[in-house]
């Protein structure tokens, strides 16, 4: 398909940009929005539901904060949204594990950094916080609901990601999302001390990679679109370059429209704008959807197939969608 | 003969616009064959059919490859063997990939 679908596959929806953790890379931290009253939320379902997308996904801010979590999951699922929400999971109790599977909830995702607790609390700035993970997980598995657990890969735990693989496995996920390092929020204040180099980002893809051909009991999940410098997919990806703005959109507590969770660039609200109207319209999503190489991407034989790279990466470091992704090994 | 099914962990929807895009390029008699016109999700990978492969996507509701193939001639302007073979060679392809359940 080298057209965009009709609409988004993926709602990213921020539900609340509260969190009772502080961790040191998070996007959403300085983030500051108006949340938007139950009904409010509901009212925007149901527009982007007529649009048929598939799929909506809670990050934020800690979604377990919302008291009403579960009734608009119920909501959302009556809609026909498969719906899904990364937690750190430290709210999560075995009754809210019960009404996650009630309301509905497709998979679950757990955030863990590290398989050792000290790193992964000190990580999250929260004691505590690994064991009450995994304790999450637990719960949600007792409960029949599907797991899933997102690491955020960088100085930490780059070199253990094989051992976060395992931790995963045998925690009984179905996929572990090894998450490259965003430089948005907090991750961006703090990407000299947690970011890798390029060089390292790419002994990292190149080895995870490897193992990804390699484990047949976890899907092993790498969204990244440098790596198809390293790597052809076995088949042709529906879009190439980041998938922001393509396949997906992502929404924030207060009905504002971004093209990504980590590119604070407002396009509308659906409070008062059509999703289709922006979806088609937008001219900061035409310029995702169309960029132009720039500086060493200019004469890079890998640009036509990841398209520069990470939008949002790009963006955070320069105010530009079209400049190189700073995490990019290609020689200049 | 048994009925076939979708697998119901595969997600999917119909990308209409696309599927019109393909309709007229048809008409035009340009080849379409390659462009997409349903989208599936399945285990975190997206995929995409092609015209014949999105019509007989929506038909798999607990059907017999004869009546499908019955169906999808009133749709397609082919000869019978062909379209047979062709829907046959489909759902080989995706049963391998585990996107179909046998009744």
């Amino acid at each position: 398909m080298s057209r965009i679908p009709f609409s988004p596959i993926t709602i990213n929806w921020t539900l609340t940009f509260r969190c009772n953790f502080n961790c040191r890379h998070c996007y959403s931290r300085p983030e500051k929005a108006q949340e938007l009253p139950t009904e409010q939320v509901k009212e925007i379902m149901a527009k982007v539901a007529r649009y048929k997308v598939p799929f909506i996904n809670y990050g934020g801010g800690e979604p377990l904060l919302r008291g009403d979590l579960f009734d608009l999951t119920g909501y959302a699922t009556g809609l026909g949204f498969n719906v899904s929400m990364n937690t750190n999971g430290f709210l999560m109790t075995e009754d809210k594990a019960a009404l996650a599977r009630e309301s509905g909830f497709r998979t679950v995702g757990i955030s863990i950094d590290s398989t050792k607790a000290e790193v992964h609390d000190d990580f999250r700035n929260t004691k505590g916080s690994h064991k009450k993970a995994v304790s999450a997980a637990k719960f949600l598995k007792e409960q029949g609901v599907r797991l899933t657990i997102s690491s955020v890969i960088c100085r930490i735990n780059h070199m253990e990601f094989e051992d976060l693989v395992r931790q995963a496995r045998d925690m009984g996920a179905e996929q572990i999302s090894l998450h490259n390092y965003k430089c948005a929020g907090m991750g961006f204040a703090n990407k000299d001390e947690l970011d890798l180099t390029p060089a390292e980002w790419k002994e990292f893809y190149l080895k995870a990679i490897a193992l990804r051909e390699k484990v047949t009991d976890i899907r092993i999940s790498m969204d990244d679109p440098i790596t198809a410098t390293i790597h052809k997919a076995p088949e042709q990806a529906i879009v190439k370059g980041s998938t922001c703005g393509k396949l997906s959109l992502n929404i924030r507590a207060n009905g504002d429209v971004t093209p990504c969770g980590f590119i604070p660039v407002v396009i509308g609200n659906l409070l008062k704008d059509d999703l289709k109207d922006l979806w088609d319209n937008s001219n900061i999503l035409e310029k995702m959807r169309n960029k132009k190489p720039k500086e060493k991407c200019l004469t890079c034989k890998h640009y036509e197939d990841c398209l520069g790279g990470c939008t949002a990466r790009a963006y955070a470091t320069t105010g530009d969608f079209n400049s190189p992704d700073p995490h990019c090994w290609m020689a200049k | 003969m048994r009925n076939i099914r979708r697998n119901p962990d595969i997600i999917w929807r119909e990308e209409e616009e696309a599927r019109d895009e393909v309709l007229r390029a048809m008409a035009r008699g340009d080849d379409a064959s390659g462009d997409g016109t349903v989208l599936l999700v399945e285990s975190g990978m997206m995929h995409q059919l092609n015209l014949l492969g999105g019509e007989i996507w929506k038909l798999l509701d607990g059907i017999d490859e004869e009546r499908l193939v019955d169906t999808l001639a009133m749709i397609f302007d082919v000869d019978r063997d062909t379209l047979s073979r062709d829907v046959r060679d489909f759902l080989v392809d995706i049963d391998k990939r585990g996107w179909l359940v046998h009744e």
